[in-house]
């Protein structure tokens, strides 16, 4: 079958048209994260046709998340597959001529630089505001289009920025919330449509910046709750602010910032995560958010213990967090950035 | 910040240890025995010097010292110069891995047969032990570090050192946790040790000190400064273990620690820390601590205890937290740690050098109390 062919449906709708298949069919696409956002985005964009997919995610597949993430299967969960390899392999069998690069690792600032090629667009497939700011900082320094997405429970946000021309992540939401205030995946649960309304909008701002329409790219926040029928986009939610640590002062914070440290204790099963001096941690806040999401919760005035994925944390008030049953940083890293998060 | 960690490296150094290190550095540069310029003969002499304090100190001519990068490549040295295939060695429960980890090697690669002499109460290993040991089979080599980086206990060197010499068996002392504390100059074939620590010199530098007649090889090869015409490494000493352009800055700084040494009442400052450190073992009992260092007789100030429903590393991170500077877990002792049942998560460590402020030293309890 011709690759006219299989994108007839959409080469037919006007304004994206064949030469917006072409443009689309010679774009490549940065998309970090391979989870609920990251492979719903993946496999709408290589359905629809985009060359070239720089895909990165540090996670393994696991069962629990077979009820939102698409591109996974029983078979990845119990091999505890790279969620980035294992995305990557179902999306070759969906469009085999599609070039899918995987990246198993941690998308830093670092990263960037060693990128086979620059991105055309950049996604937001992750679930945390360190990473987010990373992407933020990175697109608004490179001038590189991204769209910003995010979902839990039932409520989900997304907005698309233009560097240059429209507000950035930073002008939204200047500062992360602070940790343990922050509701996630694994303290207040997911819905899978959240995710697929959430990433149906960044999907379709993608295809207009990729197929060059950026006139018709979405100026506002889109905000959903699938739970209570909410669904708007925010036209003046978002204005450019001047003093934007990114966008109006060009500092890119997140581009300096180290992630915590994270180093196996000797001799034992465990690692020790420390975040920079001066991050502070609410242990109640975070006890409160935790009692679903974890097992064996127990607070003390100086530290708060408990047990999640077969892991047993230790959080202390400046932030660090010991985790005994786990054996790589890397794994320690994850875990933490899920359930603690201090930055 | 309050730093208890002494037992792994001094902190501050020796009052003129920087300067000397900086001078070096600044207005000398050269290494001694590489040239024959004044210059040169400036640096040996200084070299020279510390060579000769550390002579006295361990009770050997200076030319029988020889410098290296830390006591772990002098005992090296000295166990690889000295053993022969199928040699049978004696050493305690009590060593770190500077001395454990190459004997096991020497296991694998020459055969060597190691008894290990099991701890007694106390923490202690008994001059009977090492003869009922002898008495079995004798050994040619008697290896035991001086006092342990876990239980802080200082071995009786000079009754060990006795008996094994008397049944004709020689004697290497790591002495890195008691040099500057406890006298070294007992008898011993061999002492190694390094200068950093409680000689409170700088990191990079170790010495091994060898009683004359020792029979030595040469474990490591290459540029000495002297012989160098020739294409084999001399036999005599101190060049017979040393090898390579040596750490000059530290040697220098070293010889100011030695020389602020020789003024200090190491005595009466052991007292003082050992008294300090009993009494926030006490206060440490009082918040249910379990103590696994030694309490009583001879001793270097180390305290060691575990908290019942903490782990050594939460413990670490609360003190941390609280800018107290510790150390957990294992402390590169796993036969200790099997004595004493700490081999799971090892154990909390504190140790004082002579700086060491009395407040200091009631900080953790303070700082566990309000936990």
């Amino acid at each position: 079958m011709s690759r006219d062919e299989r994108f007839s449906r959409q080469i037919r709708f006007a304004p994206l048209g064949r030469a917006g298949q072409e443009r689309l069919a010679a774009s490549t696409v940065l998309l970090v994260g391979a989870g609920a956002l990251g492979t719903h985005l993946a496999d709408t964009l290589v359905r629809a046709g985009i060359g070239r997919l720089l895909l990165f995610d540090r996670d393994v597949v696991e069962e629990s998340n077979l009820q939102r993430q698409v591109l996974f299967t029983e078979a990845h969960a119990r091999a505890g597959a790279a969620k980035a390899v294992a995305a990557a392999e179902s999306l070759h069998a969906i469009d085999s001529r599609c070039r899918v690069e995987a990246f198993a690792e941690e998308f830093v600032p670092a990263s960037f630089g060693q990128l086979p090629c620059r991105p055309d667009l950049i996604l937001d497939g992750t679930d945390n505001f360190p990473t987010r700011y990373v992407l933020n900082d990175l697109a608004v320094r490179e001038r590189i289009p991204w769209v910003y997405g995010g979902a839990v429970g039932a409520e989900g946000m997304a907005m698309a920025i233009l560097p240059g021309h429209t507000p950035c992540l930073r002008c939204l939401i200047p500062k992360a919330p602070p940790t343990g205030e922050q509701a996630t995946c694994e303290t207040a649960g997911i819905l899978a449509p959240v995710v697929q309304m959430v990433t149906a909008f960044q999907s379709a701002q993608a295809l207009k910046i990729l197929s060059g329409r950026h006139e018709d790219v979405a100026r506002g926040v889109f905000v959903v709750d699938v739970w209570k029928d909410s669904y708007g986009l925010y036209l003046g939610a978002a204005t450019r602010d001047p003093a934007c640590a990114s966008c109006g002062s060009a500092e890119f914070p997140a581009l300096r910032e180290q992630p915590p440290e994270a180093v196996k204790l000797c001799g034992r099963n465990a690692v020790q995560v420390l975040p920079d001096p001066g991050a502070r941690i609410d242990l109640e806040l975070l006890a409160r958010h935790l009692r679903t999401a974890a097992a064996e919760v127990e607070l003390s005035p100086y530290l708060l213990r408990f047990v999640a994925e077969n892991c047993r944390f230790t959080v202390f008030r400046g932030g660090r967090a010991l985790l005994f049953g786990v054996d790589t940083p890397e794994r320690a890293r994850v875990l933490y950035d899920r359930y603690v998060g201090a930055r | 910040m309050i730093y208890l960690d002494h037992a792994a490296t001094s902190r501050p150094k020796a009052p003129g240890v920087v300067e000397a290190m900086t001078a070096w550095y600044r207005e000398l540069g050269v290494s001694a025995e590489r040239g024959d310029s004044r210059l040169t003969r400036t640096v040996a002499g200084q070299v020279r010097e510390t060579r000769e304090r550390l002579g006295r100190l361990c009770g050997v001519p200076a030319r029988q010292v020889a410098f290296g990068s830390g006591a772990t490549e002098s005992i090296n040295l000295f166990l690889r110069g000295f053993l022969a295939r199928g040699d049978r060695v004696l050493t305690t429960q009590h060593e770190h891995s500077a001395v454990a980890r190459p004997l096991r090697a020497l296991q694998r690669d020459l055969g060597i047969r190691v008894e290990v002499l099991p701890l007694e109460a106390g923490c202690d290993v008994m001059s009977d032990q090492v003869a009922a040991a002898l008495a079995r089979e004798p050994a040619r080599l008697l290896v035991f570090s001086h006092a342990s980086n876990v239980t802080g206990r200082l071995l009786d060197a000079p009754a060990l050192t006795r008996v094994a010499r008397a049944a004709g068996t020689a004697v290497l002392v790591d002495a890195c946790q008691s040099a500057g504390i406890a006298s070294l100059d007992f008898g011993a074939d061999a002492v190694a040790a390094s200068a950093h620590k409680s000689l409170l010199g700088p990191p990079g530098l170790g010495f091994l000190a060898v009683r004359e007649g020792v029979p030595l090889r040469s474990a490591k090869q290459g540029g000495t400064g002297s012989s160098r015409a020739l294409d084999q490494h001399p036999e005599s000493w101190p060049h017979v273990a040393e090898a390579g352009t040596p750490n000059t800055p530290a040697i220098l700084g070293l010889g100011a620690a030695l020389a602020w040494g020789a003024g200090h009442d190491a005595a009466a400052c052991g007292a003082r820390l050992l008294a300090l450190l009993d009494q926030l073992a006490s206060e440490l009992e009082s918040l249910g601590a379990r103590i696994h260092s030694a309490r009583t007789g001879a001793r270097v100030p180390i305290l060691s205890f575990t908290m019942p429903g903490l782990d050594p590393a939460e413990i670490g991170a609360l003190l941390d937290d609280a800018g107290i500077h510790v150390r957990t877990g294992f402390h590169c002792a796993p036969w200790v740690h099997a004595a004493l049942g700490t081999e799971a998560a090892g154990v909390v460590r504190i140790s004082a050098g002579p700086f060491t402020a009395a407040d200091e030293l009631r900080a953790p309890a303070r700082a566990l109390a309000r936990r």
